[in-house]
């Protein structure tokens, strides 16, 4: 018998009234994985999240946590998940404390490990110096790693962090990483991010969401390879535009040339997509060299920005018009 | 059981670091220690039952104050989606709130038996009547903090909550009004049953009767199932 994935998505759709945000979206994170999800604003990403979480049903579909139905058994698998919200969910009228013992108390966590639990994740979310502070005081930073201090609590199976590094300073944003990567070693995390470095660093997969349809799901290795087909060449070189251009076309393996504009001095900036075939740079090298003068060349890797670009704009967001 | 009591007890932390359940105790003391002694100097009795009275207006217009931001701070604040991904069930959720809030209600009705030291001291009143009058009092109170708290539970805006809870109450309250304007005997019962007022004045004359204990209780459950209810299907 075969484990269930920690987190399960089966053609699950969300509609309000008549517009459907989410698109029968299926993919799955299993325990030890972390899975990066990207997508831009308005995509479906924290309403995918929500109904993770069970803070909102799905219209269609299923949603599984742990092989646990969210629609059938809310409670048994909310006591899985820790979730960090896009907006921290915090009692201002409260003590860091006695805010983390709430949580710690209704996630079902033993009377007598609640201290030893507490302290816990406060070491983990550097907390320890705020513990007896009213929330309403705390910075924005302490705020957020509030949040996902209140996640952590419990250790559960999965973990749903909405933006968890969004209002940290460069270190904060270093710690969070590495709490969450830690974590990400024996559980499910499933992030949503705006920041593609952090998903390069940290998860091993990456959902792309747009238009409440799942994109590509693969690791950032695997997704740049799938784009290496349309790898870029740059150059800076002094020429009349049409006449590069129509240069640039009649290389073989240049699937397209974009003249970015004037970068000073009569060079212009130019960017053309080719195949993934070394050759392409020698052949526009030998194209040009003879004509114009070639100040710079290079073959630029496809990085996750790329990547997601390419995906996102190739997919105009249709959940917008559904 | 243990998640409605962490709901609980994290109310009543909750309560006390806000000015609105300070007001509202204050007000409601103030105002039933007035109506104490006009009724008591006025009539030269030695009795509750004029003061019962007016506590009973008095907390119409003020339990909604406590009830308003029961669930419409959750939703406002944001804490709403934390509670509700918590391994809780909406009725815990419901019901934890709605003690934190009749503890508020157990607190100021404690209070306002300071006025019993004096009747005491200085009369012989009857014992039963007032603590008839006091059943009474928590039940209208409960009664009261279900039907605000399903307002709170529909809208994310607290003065909302508070006014729509105030005018149903209050509808709740001078229904009884509506007797003398019925021929039909049906329709009469019908409204006084309805009538907060009526089954009130009932306690407030020593009678604790089941139809009024029931009434309450059923007021209280129907709009505390609705808050759940409404909790689940808004998911």
């Amino acid at each position: 018998m075969t484990a269930s994935p920690a987190i399960a998505l089966e053609s699950v759709s969300k509609r309000y009234g008549s517009r459907t945000i989410i698109h029968e979206l299926s993919f799955t994170v299993a325990r030890g994985e972390i899975v990066g999800f990207l997508g831009p604003n308005g995509a479906g990403k924290t309403t995918t999240m929500r109904m993770i979480a069970g803070y909102t049903a799905a219209s269609e579909g299923r949603v599984l946590v742990a092989g646990r139905d969210m629609a059938t058994d809310h409670v048994d698998a909310a006591r899985l998940i820790g979730y960090l919200p896009e907006r921290p969910p915090l009692y201002d009228a409260l003590d860091v404390s006695a805010y983390l013992r709430f949580v710690a108390k209704v996630k079902g966590i033993r009377r007598g490990a609640i201290a030893a639990e507490i302290e816990r994740v406060a070491a983990a979310c550097r907390l320890e110096q705020v513990l007896g502070d009213e929330i309403f005081k705390l910075s924005k930073g302490y705020r957020q790693r509030l949040g996902l201090a209140q996640a952590l609590l419990g250790a559960p199976e999965v973990l749903l962090l909405d933006e968890p590094t969004a209002g940290l300073d460069p270190g904060q944003i270093q710690e969070t990483r590495e709490v969450i990567r830690r974590f990400g070693a024996e559980h499910a995390v499933l992030l949503s991010t705006h920041i593609l470095a952090e998903v390069t660093l940290i998860c091993h997969r990456v959902a792309i969401i747009n238009g409440g349809r799942l994109l590509a799901i693969d690791s950032p290795a695997g997704l740049q390879r799938a784009v290496e087909a349309t790898n870029q060449v740059a150059l800076r070189i002094a020429a009349e535009p049409a006449a590069l251009r129509a240069a640039l076309l009649a290389v073989e393996g240049v699937r397209s040339v974009d003249i970015r504009g004037e970068a000073g001095a009569g060079l212009l900036e130019v960017e053309c997509q080719v195949d993934a075939d070394d050759a392409v740079e020698a052949a526009i090298a030998r194209a040009v060299a003879g004509r114009f003068a070639l100040h710079r060349l290079e073959r630029r890797e496809p990085t996750l920005e790329n990547v997601f670009l390419r995906y996102v704009q190739a997919e105009p967001a249709r959940g917008a018009a559904a | 059981m243990s998640g409605t009591l962490a709901v609980y007890q994290k109310e009543m932390a909750t309560y006390f670091r806000s000015p609105i359940a300070y007001y509202v105790v204050a007000v409601f003391l103030l105002g039933s220690g007035y109506f104490f002694l006009y009724n008591v100097f006025l009539t030269g009795e030695t009795a509750m039952a004029g003061t019962f009275q007016n506590m009973g207006i008095l907390l119409v217009t003020l339990a909604p104050l406590v009830s308003m931001r029961l669930l419409a701070a959750e939703y406002s604040g944001g804490t709403a989606e934390l509670l509700l991904t918590l391994p809780l069930t909406p009725l815990q959720i419901v019901v934890g709130k709605f003690l934190g809030a009749l503890t508020i209600l157990l607190l100021i009705t404690a209070g306002t038996m300071v006025d019993l030291i004096p009747l005491y001291l200085f009369g012989t009143p009857e014992t039963t009547t007032i603590l008839a009058g006091y059943i009474g009092f928590v039940l209208l109170g409960a009664a009261c903090l279900a039907v605000g708290q399903l307002f709170s539970t529909l809208t994310h805006n607290q003065i909302v909550a508070a006014l729509l809870a105030a005018a149903v109450l209050l509808g709740f309250w001078l229904v009884g009004h509506l007797q003398a304007f019925q021929s039909s005997p049906a329709l009469r019962g019908f409204v006084g049953y309805l009538s907060f007022s009526l089954h009130f004045t009932d306690f407030i004359q020593g009678l604790v009767r089941t139809e009024g204990v029931v009434f309450y209780l059923v007021i209280s459950a129907i709009a505390l199932t609705l808050s759940a209810g409404y909790l689940q299907w808004r998911r």
